[in-house]
């Protein structure tokens, strides 16, 4: 039959295409760590790629999370201190002898969880803006955090199990099986699974989705509940790489996280969404910070690296999505 | 005879390869009103963005008052003489009725200061020019869509305008609105102002055009004086063939069809007001009425889509619960709206991603979406619609309107709904596909499927129903047999105020 041929072909052409563009943003990330290496070599050596191997996890994960509340149309502020401060809270619990070292992980998730809920709530049972109920809850998190723990930092183990699962196994950074294992997981829940697909529906139009017969409330809500309780994993991942975490720390982390996403091809606006993309858009992030450590002190510049990786990753923000707009102009 | 202000001629135009006018011509008089007519895509707008410098032309003459033109942007033609009012507005709701007109040209006091006052005079005089009655300190956005309407009509002028382009201008009106903007053309006709007013409402255009010009497939067809012609040829010429049906003689639904939606007292606010009727097995049942008249509010209670006050539901005899769109689905109640870009499309997802999302559960495969299983039943569904799309991964937003319509069905259709609630269902879609849509309607109703139509168009109700409801100021004041459902007795009971409603 004619029309068969028709959508078998035109099915091809779709997934060339989406491939096309994850091929893109590797090709920018390998350029990336080619300038890096040619302008200082030092920057490949060994102990450098399993440093930015490991220091991975916990953005990656945060974007992976958070690519569900942007795909809805949304955004969530609060990641980064909701994982701070499932990680402090669960430390001090630990630190003080309440509960072992195994229980700090669903303690820190089940943290992240309920924060994710509490935005879902805000935002899609009380209609608030997502930016402003994030904003919202970023702040009572890192300030209740801080409250509850009453102590500058709170300690974690070194060279326990806890560390070798997620972070450093004898020089192997175990974190990065996490991250592939919870790249696969998000990619089914994005795409193969109904929730996905109907958070990419509700981030496309919300109101004909709600009015196709679909329970939009529940599915923006599930949106940040994947958010939050990611926001609890990559703390599992903070809290294993550090010995102190203190709740100033990770000042920033959504920004990054959120850059990441976007980089990856996330539109800003809902409705499409690359998993993958935001995994390596957090891994361009990781290679620019340490890459630009490398540069600046081989050639000896004397300014403080975060601050040109903050104008760095800007930048590439900026035109990555500048780059986004004009190809669909074209396509129009 | 009056003076002839824009004679186009013989004007091609290329996007691409693809021929989008093809001697295309137009005459526009001093103090007229012609209509422009034809089907979505035939080149009317194209041929009015070449009029306002929007695009270039690839050969033919614009003469506009008696001097040949080249306009390069829309600045030139403004500058000549010549506004549009678009169909939709664009002007900024925030802001006074004076500041919207004056945007960008704004008066100033002492160098650094807006000077309101003065704005405000100034379009005191453009309103009484125009002839309506607003405040110039209104703010826009407290205004009717209607009003708004009139305030661009006053910003044009306000340019000098001689020549006023109106694109569907009544497409959100309701018809005192309507009667209001005719009036204010009919002084600006008496001014000596040339109109050109595209729209595809038969009645409008017998009431306030002149002359009409009609287009099909980028060319010019011909121009007829409105006076001495009837529906039947203009709608001849935009099409190349006779298409309205006829008006249907009798019900086609059996007597004693059982009844599979029941409607008891239902009442929301102002909108609607203890409405109560009964859809049979098989029934396309028409809902009648002017604009605003609850039709919409009706259906949208039915369909969980907004909260009733009080009232009772029954399918198939037995009283339902419906507060959400999800609840209605349940029971097979589908609702296709008439703003299928606000409440129907994903315009960015691709025709099978429309045509399954109401169905995704039944795609899922031991925990996975099976797209292929998803596509072919797309595919399957979409081709007896007759759905004309180069492919099921095509993005809705290239479709014509027409042709996105039809995915929004194929979406109930793959749901299996059994009642279909159709809002206005041929709004915005040309008149080829219209026809289509009726015979889809006929089609559905064989099958079993029951159907609520909404329909401003009388021809359509008439075409259509098997039984007509009619509703005034949300209250229903008619039921009645396809036989008694003359325009002149829709009308009466569109207009009985008051409510002095009839079971």
């Amino acid at each position: 039959m004619k029309t068969k041929a028709l959508y078998d072909n035109s099915r091809l052409k779709n997934i060339l295409e989406k491939s096309k563009q994850n091929l893109i943003i590797v090709g920018a990330l390998a350029a990336l760590v080619l300038i890096f290496y040619f302008l200082n070599p030092n920057f490949l050596n060994e102990y450098n790629i399993i440093s930015m191997a490991q220091s991975l996890a916990p953005y990656a994960i945060l974007g992976l999370g958070v690519t569900f509340a942007i795909a809805t149309g949304g955004i969530d502020l609060s990641i980064g201190t909701v994982c701070i401060a499932s990680s402090v809270v669960a430390g001090k619990l630990y630190t003080d002898g309440l509960i072992p070292l195994w229980a700090a992980i669903p303690v820190m998730i089940a943290i992240g969880g309920v924060f994710g809920l509490i935005n879902g709530l805000l935002i899609a049972k009380l209609k608030l803006p997502a930016f402003i109920a994030t904003l919202g809850t970023m702040m009572v998190s890192r300030g209740l955090s801080a409250i509850i723990v009453n102590a500058p930092n709170v300690f974690y183990p070194t060279g326990t199990w806890f560390n070798r699962l997620f972070s450093n196994n004898n020089g192997f950074p175990s974190g990065l099986l996490w991250v592939l294992g919870f790249t696969l997981l998000c990619m089914y829940l994005m795409y193969k699974n109904k929730t996905g697909r109907y958070i990419l529906s509700i981030g496309s139009n919300e109101e004909a989705t709600r009015l196709s017969g679909i329970n939009t409330e529940k599915y923006k809500i599930a949106a940040y509940v994947i958010t939050g309780v990611a926001a609890g994993i990559a703390a599992v991942f903070w809290s294993s790489s550090f010995v102190t975490v203190a709740s100033a720390t990770g000042n920033g982390m959504e920004l990054d996280a959120i850059a990441g996403v976007y980089i990856g091809g996330t539109s800003a606006a809902g409705g499409v969404a690359s998993v993958g993309g935001s995994v390596i858009g957090a891994a361009m992030l990781v290679v620019i910070r340490s890459g630009l450590n490398f540069v600046l002190a081989k050639y000896n510049v004397s300014v403080n690296s975060t601050y040109v990786t903050y104008v760095l990753t800007g930048v590439i923000v900026v035109f990555s999505v500048l780059i986004d707009i004009l190809k669909n102009k074209k396509k129009k | 005879m009056k003076k002839v202000i824009l004679k186009m001629t013989d004007i091609n135009k290329s996007f691409s390869g693809v021929k989008a006018l093809k001697g295309a011509a137009l005459e526009l008089r001093a103090g007229e009103v012609h209509a422009l007519m034809g089907e979505n895509g035939a080149g009317k707008s194209t041929l009015m963005k070449i009029l306002t410098g929007i695009y270039e032309k690839d050969s033919g003459q614009v003469e506009v008052f008696g001097e040949q033109v080249e306009f390069a942007d829309v600045k030139e033609s403004q500058n000549a003489g010549i506004a549009i009012i678009h169909q939709e507005l664009n002007m900024m709701k925030d802001l006074t009725v004076a500041q919207n007109i004056f945007i960008g040209r704004e008066y100033i006091k002492y160098g650094i200061f807006i000077d309101d006052r003065r704005m405000e005079k100034e379009a005191q005089k453009l309103l009484d020019y125009v002839g309506v009655k607003i405040p110039p300190s209104a703010r826009l956005g407290n205004l009717t869509v209607g009003k708004q309407q009139m305030v661009e009509i006053a910003k044009a002028i306000s340019f000098n305008s001689r020549l006023l382009i109106l694109d569907e201008p009544t497409a959100a009106l309701t018809s005192v609105e309507v009667d209001e903007l005719f009036r204010i053309m009919n002084e600006l006709k008496a001014k000596g102002i040339g109109m050109i007013y595209i729209s595809h409402r038969m009645d409008e255009i017998k009431r306030i055009s002149d002359r009409v010009t009609v287009m099909r497939d980028g060319e010019y067809i011909g121009t007829v004086n409105t006076s001495e012609t009837d529906d039947a040829e203009i709608v001849k010429m935009m099409v190349g063939r006779v298409i309205y049906g006829e008006k249907k003689e009798k019900s086609n639904c059996p007597e004693n069809a059982p009844v599979v939606l029941e409607v008891q007292n239902l009442n929301a606010g102002d909108s609607v007001k203890n409405v109560s009727f009964s859809l049979k097995k098989g029934e396309i049942l028409g809902f009648s009425g002017l604009m605003g008249a609850g039709r919409t509010e009706v259906a949208r209670l039915i369909f969980g889509a907004d909260k009733k006050e009080s009232g009772v539901i029954k399918i198939n005899g037995k009283e339902v619960s419906i507060d959400t769109p999800e609840k209605a689905v349940s029971y097979g109640i589908s609702y296709i709206s008439e703003d299928r870009k606000r409440y129907g499309l994903l315009l960015d997802k691709t025709v099978t991603d429309n045509s399954v999302l109401a169905s995704i559960p039944e795609f899922v495969k031991s925990g996975f979406i099976n797209d292929r299983l998803a596509e072919k039943k797309a595919c399957e569904v979409n081709s007896k619609l007759r759905t004309k799309t180069p492919s099921m991964s095509q993005i809705l937003r290239n479709l014509s309107g027409g042709n996105q319509q039809k995915v929004v069905v194929a979406r109930w259709l793959i749901e299996n709904s059994d009642i279909f609630i159709f809002d206005e269902p041929t709004r915005g879609i040309d008149i080829g596909a219209k026809s289509e849509m009726y015979e889809l309607m006929d089609e559905l109703v064989k099958k079993g499927k029951s159907i609520i139509m909404i329909s401003s168009e009388l021809a359509e109700i008439q075409r259509c129903s098997d039984r007509v409801v009619v509703m005034c100021e949300g209250r229903i004041t008619a039921q009645l047999p396809v036989e008694k459902a003359t325009q002149e007795n829709i009308m009466k009971y569109a207009m009985m105020r008051g409510g002095e409603g009839v079971a």
